[in-house]
């Protein structure tokens, strides 16, 4: 049994160093804005429709909840997905690994609990390529562009949790957003004996700051509600030293619900609203929901949940919408010193111009006791 | 039960390898913010400075020996100085028997070979004279008039002989592809399959091949060029390895009185070809080409937008000719510009590396601007701070045609050299 519980983690481990960090785009609505904001989630979370972010202290969301880490602990996250956008007269499939969310966190004290880790902010991954003819010299060149990006904003965080009563934990955090995209952009001309390529690279690098507070409250023994806010300044976008944007980040704010009706079931509830507004012309402030539930012994849960809400970025006057279910397993082994989580995602995005792009995720989470 | 969730997690691991983030745009809504914009500008003072030279290859240098006569444009003769070497007299006997017995020439063969033709040209003669010894690079036109006046030694309409039936051993002709044709006169015209040269043979008795027995076999021959239309050749050269021979075909008498027959191959020691009018002398203008060939060094001034903001994707070199070159309709030949390795004037060393060079065939009689890409060597300085931007405009094939081409110089403002440059501008990253 130990045995076995090693391979599997040994083999989720391996599945975890494969996924290269925030590789791709979530998102299409995302490449003419910032980017595709990233889900602070662990895999529990996300298989039950984010409802359970609030009150997971291995999703990046909330800093309150790692106040009743005991021990320390550290949890990532990991997925691929399979992207299909429908332009309404053209089809484009996409694949995507993704590393989006790393916590450890640890008691320093009887009452503190602290905590770090990363989780993605904005993915900026992308390629475009489109056709075209240009006049030149007089004369019609047929031409092919490829605009390509390769990273994303990575979410830092150092957090700090204390329960202050029993019925009430408090968490501060400091963000800093960092991280790089390697940029490039190609024209190739049909007549590539009169014209050469061209291309053009850069490395596009970023910076933010950003701080967050929260609250746990429990109502009576089956009954939690949770509260966060978080303010983020600017993004500013740096090229070999120079600064070519610097975009407001939104303040964002959300709650939820915890409800335990019996041993072995417990359902969630959460809501956020975030102010993207200001970062752009194709920016929209978003309101998003998620409803999800455990059934289950803890050793082996069946987690399942429904999200809906809006996308951040998109053209035209309205956001972007979501609608998405998930479920997923989780199971400890180790005596209860490991756990693997899995989930499979199933989102539908639709934006006014009527494009819509679905998506199938498949996560694994791996938490670690030491 | 962990062996289906092990399983799973081996399939994530091994789909999470390989990604496909590219797809076809719907612009501008689901493109990125920038665009890839295409500027198309003619540099007219990109080319600050410019100097004509002459003096680099003579006549006598090139690989090819340029024969025409277009009346009232141009007229070029051949003239080659064939080696001696041949004794008159020489032993017939065992040694340390040294006793010798002259040498009695019959005949000889006259080799040229035609290395370049215009196929449309109209009764085509090869006119064959005789020339004085005195051959050198100094020779002028003018000395030799009187000896291609006079001294005419053989003449061959090439135009008929390639009109001629073909005569071909099928075992050469399967192996060799060459063919013959043969007129009455004994003219021999060899073509060949593997390139389009001709080898023309003359069989010249003693009168018309005189072997001079102090000057041990040493002639001068002369070839000019008649025609009906486009009366123009080349001829190889000792330099191009494609030269005239002469064969001297001899007997002498064995110990019994009986005559052994023999021959001797002789090559040129020296050919050249002398023209009228003659080459002038470089002026304000940019001369390219001619005998002695002249060339021609532009200095480019990069701007910085090519160095800092932008990606050159077409870079063509305008020309503007002073007037049309004279010449035989249809013929042609190549202007080359190459870079320097480093500036120092008339004696800038070259660079070898052919991938930055251009070229343009320039036709003659047309006065037709010229465009010359020059793509790849402005991308090289554009990126290459350190390169010496400068570019030497030379004939190719130097030395081998009286053709010079003349072009406006920055002197010249409304016709001086300019660079018309298609660039594609930095890309503004970092935008959404």
């Amino acid at each position: 049994m130990i045995r076995a519980s090693l391979s599997l983690a040994a083999v989720a481990a391996l599945a975890l160093a494969a996924s290269t960090p925030a590789r791709a785009q979530d998102s299409q609505f995302g490449i003419r804005g910032l980017g595709t904001p990233g889900r602070w989630e662990s895999v529990r979370a996300r298989a039950t429709g984010g409802a359970f972010a609030p009150f997971d202290p291995f999703s990046p969301l909330l800093e309150a909840s790692i106040a009743d880490v005991r021990r320390v602990t550290a949890g990532v996250t990991g997925g691929t997905s399979w992207r299909t956008v429908d332009f309404g007269n053209q089809t484009s499939s996409l694949r995507a690994a993704r590393f989006p969310a790393f916590v450890i966190a640890g008691p320093v004290s009887s009452h503190l609990v602290l905590a770090g880790g990363f989780s993605t902010y904005l993915d900026k991954s992308f390629g475009v390529t489109t056709r075209d003819t240009i006049d030149v010299r007089g004369t019609p060149e047929p031409v092919s562009d490829e605009v390509s990006a390769d990273g994303a904003v990575t979410d830092l965080r150092l957090a700090l949790a204390a329960r202050i009563h029993k019925n009430l934990a408090l968490g501060f955090a400091l963000h800093g957003m960092t991280g790089s995209t390697r940029v490039t952009a190609i024209r190739r001309f049909d007549d590539s004996t009169t014209y050469r390529t061209s291309t053009a690279r850069d490395e596009v690098a970023y910076h933010g700051l950003g701080g967050s507070a929260s609250a746990l409250f429990d109502l009576n023994a089956d009954l939690r509600l949770a509260a966060w806010a978080r303010s983020d300044t600017h993004l500013r976008a740096d090229i070999r030293g120079r600064t070519v944007a610097d975009d407001d980040l939104p303040f964002s704010f959300g709650g939820g619900v915890r409800w335990r009706p019996g041993t072995e079931a417990v359902v969630a509830g959460a809501v956020a609203w975030r102010y993207w507004a200001g970062a752009g012309p194709n920016a929209h402030d978003t309101f998003n929901w998620s409803v999800g539930t455990e059934l289950g012994s803890l050793a082996s849960p069946f987690r399942f949940g429904v999200r809906g809400g809006q996308l951040a970025f998109g053209p035209g006057p309205k956001a972007p919408t979501e609608f998405g279910i998930s479920a997923g397993l989780g199971r400890q082994f180790s005596g209860g010193r490991g756990r693997l989580d899995f989930g499979l995602e199933r989102l539908e995005r639709k934006g006014g111009t009527g494009v819509t792009e679905r998506v199938w995720t498949f996560l694994l989470g791996l938490t670690v006791r030491p | 039960m962990t062996r289906r969730p092990t399983r799973l997690a081996l399939l994530l691991a091994l789909g999470a390898c390989t990604e496909q983030a590219t797809a076809p745009g719907v612009c501008p809504d689901y493109c990125p913010g920038g665009q890839i914009t295409v500027v198309d500008t003619i540099f007219t003072d990109m080319i600050e400075r410019d100097s004509a030279y002459s003096g680099y290859a003579e006549a006598h240098r090139g690989v090819g020996l340029a024969v025409s006569d277009v009346p009232g444009m141009v007229d070029s003769r051949a003239v080659m100085l064939l080696n001696g070497g041949v004794p008159p007299r020489l032993t017939n006997r065992p040694s340390p028997d040294t006793t010798t017995v002259p040498i009695t020439v019959d005949s000889a063969r006259l080799r040229i070979n035609i290395v370049r033709r215009d196929t449309a040209s109209k009764n085509l003669w090869i006119k064959f004279y005789r020339l004085p010894l005195g051959l050198d690079s100094t020779t002028t036109f003018a000395q030799l008039v009187p000896a291609f006046t006079d001294s005419i030694v053989d003449s061959v309409n090439v135009s008929a002989l390639l009109a001629s039936a073909k005569i071909f051993d099928t075992v050469t002709l399967r192996i060799w592809g060459d063919t013959i044709r043969t007129d009455s006169a004994g003219h021999v015209l060899l073509v060949g399959r593997s390139d389009s040269t001709l080898l023309l043979y003359t069989r010249l008795d003693t009168t018309q091949a005189r072997f001079v027995a102090t000057d041990s076999g040493r002639v001068a021959f002369g070839v000019r060029v008649s025609a009906d239309t486009l009366a123009s050749v080349a001829l190889g050269s000792n330099e191009g390895g494609r030269s005239a021979t002469l064969t001297w075909f001899y007997t002498f008498p064995d110990t019994n009185a009986v005559p052994v027959p023999a021959s001797a191959q002789r090559g040129p020691s020296f050919d050249t070809f002398v023209f009228t009018p003659p080459t002038p002398p470089v002026d304000s203008t940019l001369s390219v080409g001619g005998a002695p060939a002249a060339r021609s060094l532009l200095r480019f001034a990069i701007p910085p937008i090519l160095r800092d903001s932008a990606d050159v994707v077409r870079a063509t070199l305008i020309l503007v000719p002073v007037g049309p070159v004279p010449g035989a309709a249809g013929d042609s030949f190549t202007v080359a510009a190459e870079p320097v390795v480093t500036d120092l004037g008339p004696k800038s060393p070259l660079s070898t590396n052919s991938a930055f060079f251009g070229t343009k065939t320039i036709h003659l009689n047309t006065a037709d601007t010229i465009r010359m890409e020059l793509t790849d060597l402005i991308r090289g300085w554009a990126l290459d701070t350190t390169a010496a931007t400068a570019v030497m405009l030379l004939q190719t094939a130097e030395g081998s045609t009286y053709h010079q081409i003349r072009f406006y110089s920055t002197r010249t403002p409304a016709f001086r050299p300019t660079l018309h440059i298609t660039y594609v501008r930095r890309y503004a990253f970092g935008a959404p």
